[in-house]
């Protein structure tokens, strides 16, 4: 087991078990994960899509689209209950001690707001700013996350931005109330690489500065290579590895982390050799295999790994470094 | 490698005229593609990169006469293609394919996989009535589905099986050459990586020719022989895989590649990025000049003034830089 | 060269299904539109079969079971004149489905014709039809077909009349293809509108479609990218546009024959016939009550339909 201590985890997820309702009946997207995240940890969660990584964020601040629901597993903040929280606590949670910031920068600000005014919303509304203070903070927000005549802007709509300065913006409301923690869901993904490495970047240096902890969202696991402490890898709605990063990047225990890294072309590949690729494609929520979700895709599945569910355990060589296979473990024991 | 270019891309441009303002009273210009000089040479993968905005996919569609080329000439087998009508166009059509992004939405929802693969087949006159079904199950293995996948329609498959189907699509022309315009961007990491080896399978098997367009360098690394740079409707540099990887000379190159982030946390964790200040400019307003001007950390004021001319700098090695010209011309020696 | 091989587990193993049976599949499911069906259907077969199924003639008067309330005899009852209630509900359905065919094929037509040139033509072809079709929509149904009434009605029977004196020829004594024609027929030139600006914009949103691209990349004519790509993709909600139409025809040539605009008697139609029941229906409910009661059902059963249909074509954008 770990030796955190379980007081130092600000975000700790048990067993969340998230179903869809479809025409067959309900369907699995999220099935028993496990996810913590320690006090000014940065965490990245990676995996591809439909793996139920933005839907678990989602769930923990009740925003579930409809149809899709929490059915197993608990989800604790800071010692404090998620679910079980009333609806006025829970709002002071959302945005307040927790920001958020989403993938598409456009459509998850409100068109005909000024961005002045979709940042000191928060801080009125949480922090019972008034309106000249919440102003003065909005322009200091802005000037945090580095947009250029920062108090001019405060004022503009935020089709007047590039792209990369509405994801700024965003960040800017995610941060606006001091929150603990950050959850950024795939903040980068519709930006340019050079804009996205000025984000990487200044989400780094507010981290270092501010001191939170932040859950980043990924498909990308070069992306968060050098920003995150642990990663936690996630496929068919289970995490399946959980490991320091350099662990991860270094021995991933579990073949799909295995080749997730080995499909990403590198540097000392020769040009257009075969690039490792994992055959078949992840399994449709409600078409989920019995055992293992991974093993129809897995090259080493053995006979147990179609019946079995593997439950994400310690390598016992190292404490920190969880993973979900029976194959794996058994290596590990017998080394 | 063949040598011989199998296309010639002379001062290619592509300007569309847009109407803003809430009542479309202002007429503009975007300025997608401004004078692109290039070959594509036959057997060769060449890869345009840059960042949204940067013209790249307009080059593959422009090329292809998909978009009316505003000026300048795309020759191929002799002819300029890029002034034919749609009639005279056809038989060239076949021979120059395309595979889009979004493997969602480039197959009709209504039409099965086996009517879309076999669809230009027949329109092409390619195969008979009688042959067709043999040739889509021929087509759908090349691609790696099996026959049965003819019946099926494109709402039941998944993302990197219809980009298979798109593929199968654009073979059964029986092309010489495929535009892949960020043909496997839309995929997930493990498909894409699926999808690059087949498209190496089928190049390798038909003697394809591959203009790849895209914008993960970690993925044109692996695949191209050639690499043309973008930025903001004008051709950067472009030169050899290993050269541009190794001895980039634009400063917007340098900026890109040092960009990407590598799969390696103490790596990344250690490096300096050179991170670019600012965005790209809008192409309605492009700045005069260099258009990297106003981002560039080594700009000299000819650089607002002068539009730098696009020039072979070192054997095979194209870039339109003041600042490398002058390195070269000004130290006697080869900068890098 | 090897491929790799799709991983053969995510091969379903069900039959293929097209977009219009899954359609069908989510149809079935939804038990307001299955009774909607249900009912449209019904009400088609009696317009179709209506005749031979009526126990009555419609026009045949018995003035000895005047007024006479529901039986085993008269399932509706008779009216006034003594006419089998049920069997003129039932030529009323004729009469319903008749002009709500009639009206919504003309508008169906036009508008779908108008609206498909405009949306793949573009220009100035687009602006005119654009034009036309927001002059058309401004005009007042009711209004319009109160002025044909007034004008055009009187003088076209006159005329037909002194045609059958002069020739003998019984086409000129039909003048009820004066009612349906003129004031059905105007009735369906000023329904075209919505028809084509769905159409419109459905081609519209379709041409930029990225498979549109496609086959013009793979060489396609015109010809058959209008034929195979974008009239397939846009018949869903023109279905639903046309269940909601014939609906909409049908309750509004019974409110122009309540109006006496409509049919006139003695054509029976659900309108005069709730026109004639609300004069006595203080004694005589039945009269009322039996033709505005299937009026309302066949106007709810195609908004059942209709919505149904919707959801079934459209599933991401429905709820």
């Amino acid at each position: 087991m770990t030796k955190t201590n379980t007081s130092e985890r600000l975000l700790d997820v048990k067993g969340l078990t998230i179903e869809i309702e479809t025409r067959n009946g309900p369907a699995t997207i999220v099935d028993g994960i496990d996810l913590h995240v320690n006090k000014g940890e940065t965490l990245g969660v990676v995996g591809e899509s439909g793996c139920g990584k933005s839907l678990t964020m989602l769930s923990l601040m009740r925003l579930l689209p409809n149809k899709i629901r929490v059915t197993k597993g608990t989800a604790h903040f800071a010692g404090r209950d998620l679910q079980t929280m009333s609806n006025s606590e829970l709002r002071k949670v959302r945005g307040g001690e927790v920001g958020f910031v989403f993938q598409d920068p456009m459509t998850s600000l409100n068109p005909v707001m000024r961005i002045g005014q979709q940042l000191a919303e928060p801080l009125i509304y949480h922090r019972g700013m008034n309106k000249a203070q919440a102003r003065k903070r909005a322009g200091e927000l802005l000037k945090l996350v580095g947009i250029p005549g920062a108090e001019d802007r405060l004022d503009a709509y935020p089709h007047e931005l590039s792209g990369g300065m509405r994801q700024r913006v965003m960040i800017a409301i995610g941060l606006a109330c001091n929150p603990q923690l950050l959850i950024a869901d795939e903040p980068t993904t519709a930006l340019d690489v050079t804009i996205q490495a000025q984000i990487v970047d200044l989400v780094k240096e507010l981290r270092d500065r501010l001191g939170m902890s932040i859950v980043w969202i990924t498909h990308d696991l070069a992306l968060i290579a050098g920003l995150v402490d642990r990663v936690a890898v996630l496929y068919a709605g289970t995490v399946v590895e959980d490991a320091p990063v350099d662990d991860l990047f270094a021995r991933p225990a579990h073949p799909y982390t295995q080749g997730l890294l080995a499909s990403i072309p590198k540097l000392s590949d020769e040009r257009a050799s075969r690039l490792s690729s994992i055959g078949g494609t992840p399994p449709e929520p409600g078409r989920r295999p019995k055992g293992c979700p991974f093993a129809p895709r897995c090259p080493l599945a053995e006979a147990i790994c179609h019946d079995k569910v593997p439950v994400l355990e310690s390598l016992v060589s190292a404490g920190a470094h969880r993973v979900a296979c029976f194959v794996a473990q058994r290596k590990l024991e017998a080394a | 490698m063949g040598a011989q270019p199998l296309m010639r891309i002379e001062n290619l441009v592509k300007h569309f005229h847009v109407r803003l303002g809430a009542f479309g009273e202002r007429a503009a210009t975007v300025h997608a593609l401004d004078d692109i000089t290039f070959d594509i040479l036959d057997g060769e993968t060449l890869s345009l990169v840059g960042e949204s905005g940067c013209g790249k996919s307009t080059t593959g569609f422009t090329l292809l006469n998909l978009h009316k080329a505003t000026h300048g000439k795309v020759i191929y087998q002799g002819k300029n293609i890029v002034e034919l009508d749609e009639k005279a166009m056809r038989p060239y059509r076949r021979q120059l394919q395309i595979v889009f992004q979004d493997p969602y939405s480039t197959l009709n929802p209504r039409m099965t996989i086996g009517e879309a693969v076999g669809e230009p087949i027949l329109f092409h006159k390619l195969a008979t009535k009688a042959e067709l079904k043999d040739g889509i199950a021929t087509l759908l293995a090349d691609v790696g589905l099996p026959p049965r996948f003819a019946s099926r329609y494109p709402h039941e498959l998944s993302g990197g099986q219809r980009q298979r189907v798109a593929i199968a699509r654009a073979l059964a022309c029986q092309p010489k050459f495929i535009v892949c315009d960020e043909a496997i961007s839309a995929l997930d990491v493990s498909v894409q990586a699926q999808i690059i080896n087949l498209l190496l399978d089928l190049q390798q098997k038909y003697g394809l020719t591959y203009l790849f367009i895209a914008h993960d360098l970690a993925v044109v690394r692996h695949i191209s022989d050639r690499v043309g740079v973008m930025y903001l409707g004008r051709l950067a540099e472009l030169t050899s895989r290993e050269e541009l990887f190794d001895n980039p000379l634009h400063p917007y190159t340098k900026a890109l590649l040092s960009a990407v982030p590598e799969a390696d946390p103490a790596h990344e964790r250690s490096r300096k990025r050179q991170v670019l200040q600012g965005d790209v400019p809008s192409p309605l307003s492009p700045p005069s000049g260099c258009r990297f001007h106003t981002r560039c950390p080594v700009a000299m004021d000819v650089c607002s003034k002068v539009v730098p001319e696009w020039r072979e700098a070192l054997p095979g090695h194209h870039v339109a830089c003041h600042a490398v010209t002058e390195g070269i011309s000004g130290t006697g020696g080869l900068p890098g | 060269m090897t491929v790799v091989p799709m991983a053969t587990t995510d091969i379903k193993e069900e039959p293929p299904v097209s977009l219009w049976r899954d359609a069908w599949f989510r149809l079935r499911r939804n038990r307001l539109a299955v009774f909607g069906l249900g009912v449209v259907v019904l009400l088609a077969f009696t317009a179709l079969f209506g005749p031979y199924l009526t126990p009555f003639d419609f026009l045949s008067q018995n003035l000895d079971a005047r007024n006479m309330p529901p039986s085993l005899t008269h399932l509706f009852g008779t009216d006034d004149l003594g006419r089998d209630v049920f069997s003129r509900v039932i030529f009323g359905t004729r009469t319903a489905f008749l002009v709500a065919i009639v009206v919504t094929a003309i508008a169906v037509v036009i508008g779908v014709t108008l609206g498909a040139l405009a949306g793949f033509f573009g220009g100035w072809l687009d602006r005119v039809v654009m034009w036309l079709t927001d002059m058309t929509m401004s005009i007042p149904n009711l209004l319009l077909v109160v002025v044909i009434n007034a004008s055009l009605k009187s003088p076209i029977s006159s005329w037909m009349e002194s045609r059958y004196l002069a020739t003998l020829n019984p086409f000129y004594r039909e003048t009820i293809w004066v009612d349906f024609l003129l004031v059905f027929g105007s009735m369906a030139l000023i329904s075209w509108p919505p028809y084509a600006r769905l159409v419109r914009a459905q081609v519209l949103s379709i041409r930029s479609r990225p498979y549109i691209t496609a086959a013009q990349a793979l060489g396609l004519t015109n010809r058959i990218i209008l034929m195979r790509y974008v009239v397939p993709n846009a018949l869903g909600p023109l279905i639903v546009a046309v269940s909601a139409g014939l609906g909409t025809a049908m309750v509004l040539e019974s409110a122009f024959s309540f109006l006496g605009v409509g049919v006139n008697p003695p054509t029976p139609s659900w309108g005069n016939m709730i026109s004639d029941g609300l004069r006595v229906w203080q004694h005589y409910p039945h009269l009322l009550a039996a033709p505005a009661a299937v009026l309302g059902l066949a106007s709810v059963a195609f908004s059942f339909l209709g919505d149904g249909l919707n959801d079934a074509l459209n599933p991401r954008g429905a709820k």
